[in-house]
């Protein structure tokens, strides 16, 4: 690590990356306690800009500092916030300065630094985090020009590369089949068998898709009227599953049933009725609810934990093979940022 | 219209084939790259390759003074020429953006086969139709109904690739690109009603000469396109009962449409016996 430099843009944290889970949790700021962290930041005068991001995986302070001062500065007051000891942030925070700094506010923005690579929900946390710094009047020039143009650069990397493209949840991954085989799900009629929260998950994840009918059944009947309230849906009786499965195209089923709760000649029945309608079996249950040889029915398509999970993977390789391309993109933005900071002599020439 | 431009016919045929197998290769590319599918670049391939073809149809149209469906050079043009002009309709009215690869490919095999085989535009007697306009009403509904289960085939192409994809768990690649498989047996059902009633129309067209001029249509032919006619008025009536659906669908049109493509050449050699040294050269008659 570089020593900072005065009037130099630094961020200080730690993350998923190098510091474990009991660690991270210490450095936890629920966000109430944030304006507070900014209020003490803005009354340090060796800081001209301060901005806090506090997510689940990652706790960083990006400044602007004045001088040299600066850091020692942040440190006790972070400690002191934090309540941890100094020795602890030492050993686990990470400090990166200027250009390294605008490279990892880029990476991050673009869902390079996330655990699940490529993911969104990252852009939001930061837009959020820089919203409330710029509430508290926290932020300058260069702290604001430095998150605009990592939320600018993070669009280009989506819209350039297939860093983000595939879905890895399993969620909608189902909800991605569906679409291949139904196209718009706005008609679909999805039913949700059992209260596995992978199941609830997928359900939800369709339902964001478009699917306005919904209905859930469970062999319990409280866990089904609880099931149906949360996820707005209707409830079908357990019993009456068999006869009612020609209403439904996409059925998710969820069960801890020690064995297969539909068979094949279930489907081959209510197959009869609709014959030119496909049917959607998500079978995520272990042990396995539906029986593995609906497969083999024509117009049947029926996907188990292993396959989405194998398209989850496929798909995360896939996004970990842009990352190179989307690395030397954001580089080459971060420079041209790092000259602009320069050129109005915001940043130190170093 | 273009009958004062220096062209040869099968220049503009040639180029508008090398046009569709332009946009043929750019669609393939969009498919193979990792980035999205582009939204540009095809279509506007395929149209100018279509207006390319319609210059060359018009060009033969004015040599042979009438719609040029003489010989299976022609007929070939033609029926790419219609699955061109049908996907200008099918494709975007049911965002089917893999169509216009699929039409490209298709168009430029069929312009190809055409072009290596110059026995097939063999001279044929101009005028053939002897200013009967049912007939020339029966040949182009005919040829048009072609297209449109040109596209009926292609679209069930789509449909078992999908389908194949879906059920070996395969989703990139072209599987990410094709439409649902919902969507595909949907607007094949469409298309089997759309060609059926055309080439029905067609066919009672012919009929109606047929009876007049029982001497003038060669048995063959009458059997042929008999043959093929009935075929998709089973098919129609099957899928209309949900009796033949999905799967057995596609395959059937598919297979449909390939008996209907090799009934071409029975029923051109049926209908010229002596060809192609029977009859005078079609350029010696403006």
């Amino acid at each position: 690590m570089s020593h900072a430099h005065p009037q130099s843009l630094f961020v200080l944290g730690c993350s998923h990356h190098e510091t474990p889970l009991e660690v991270r949790e210490r450095f936890t700021l629920s966000p109430e306690r944030i304006p507070a962290l900014l209020q003490a930041l803005q009354q340090c005068s060796n800081l001209s800009e301060s901005l806090v991001l506090a997510t689940c995986n990652r706790f960083e302070i990006y400044a602007h500092a004045r001088n040299e001062k600066a850091l020692p500065d942040i440190r006790e007051i972070l400690c002191q916030t934090l309540e941890v000891e100094t020795a602890l942030l030492n050993a686990h925070a990470y400090r990166l300065q200027n250009l390294n700094a605008i490279q990892h506010a880029f990476s991050l923005a673009a869902g390079l630094d996330s655990q699940i690579l490529g993911e969104t929900e990252i852009l939001g946390q930061m837009k959020q985090a820089l919203a409330i710094a710029q509430e508290f009047e926290n932020t300058g020039p260069v702290l604001n020009r430095l998150f605009e143009k990592s939320f600018q650069s993070a669009k280009i990397v989506r819209t350039q590369t297939g860093i983000d493209k595939g879905q890895i949840s399993i969620g909608n991954i189902a909800a991605d089949l569906a679409k291949r085989i139904f196209g718009k799900l706005h008609k679909n009629r999805v039913l949700l068998i059992g209260s596995g929260e992978v199941g609830q998950r997928t359900a939800q994840a369709l339902k964001n898709r478009g699917v306005h009918d919904l209905t859930v059944s469970n062999r319990t009947a409280e866990n089904a009227q609880a099931l149906a309230q949360t996820l707005e849906a209707r409830e079908l009786p357990f019993q009456e599953l068999t006869q009612s499965l020609h209403q439904f195209d996409t059925i998710i089923s969820s069960t801890a049933a020690p064995g297969h709760i539909l068979s094949r000649e279930d489907f081959q029945t209510a197959q009869r009725t609709r014959p030119a309608r496909p049917f959607f079996l998500i079978d995520l249950a272990m042990p396995r609810d539906l029986d593995p040889a609906l497969d083999s029915l024509e117009n049947c398509y029926l996907y188990n934990l292993d396959d989405l999970a194998a398209i989850a993977n496929e798909n995360l390789a896939r996004r970990s093979d842009e990352c190179q391309p989307a690395r030397t993109l954001l580089n080459t933005q971060a420079w041209q940022l790092w000259l602009q900071l320069r050129r109005r002599a915001l940043m130190p020439a170093d | 219209m273009f009958e004062n431009l220096d062209l040869s016919d099968r220049g503009v045929f040639l180029t508008a084939t090398t046009l569709y197998g332009l946009a043929a290769a750019l669609g393939l590319y969009g498919i193979l790259r990792p980035k999205p599918y582009p939204r540009i670049g095809v279509l506007p391939l395929v149209a100018v390759a279509f207006l390319i073809q319609t210059l060359a149809l018009n060009l033969r149209g004015t040599v042979v003074g009438g719609c040029p469906l003489g010989n299976p050079y022609e007929v070939s043009q033609f029926i790419a020429w219609s699955a061109a002009l049908l996907y200008f309709i099918v494709g975007p009215a049911c965002r089917l953006r893999l169509l216009g690869f699929f039409t490209a490919a298709s168009a430029a095999t069929l312009g190809l086969i055409a072009a290596l085989l110059p026995a097939w535009d063999y001279p044929y007697t101009t005028g053939r139709f002897g200013g009967e306009p049912w007939i020339e009403l029966h040949a182009a509904l005919a040829i048009f109904s072609y297209g449109v289960l040109a596209i009926l085939a292609l679209v069930s192409a789509m449909f078992l690739l999908q389908q194949h994809g879906l059920k070996h768990k395969r989703h990139q690649g072209i599987y990410a690109l094709l439409p649902s498989v919902q969507q595909l047996d949907t607007i094949a059902s469409r298309l089997l009603l759309t060609g059926t009633i055309c080439l029905s129309a067609a066919l009672i067209f012919g009929a109606l000469f047929w009876f007049e001029n029982p001497d003038r249509v060669p048995v063959f032919k009458l059997s042929m396109t008999g043959i093929v006619g009935f075929g998709y008025l089973l098919v129609l009536l099957l899928r209309l009962r949900q009796q033949l659906v999905t799967r057995r669908h596609a395959y059937a049109t598919i297979l449909l449409f390939i008996l209907a493509l090799l009934s071409l050449w029975p029923v051109q050699s049926a209908r010229h016996p002596g060809s192609p040294q029977a009859q005078p050269d079609l350029q010696q008659n403006p």
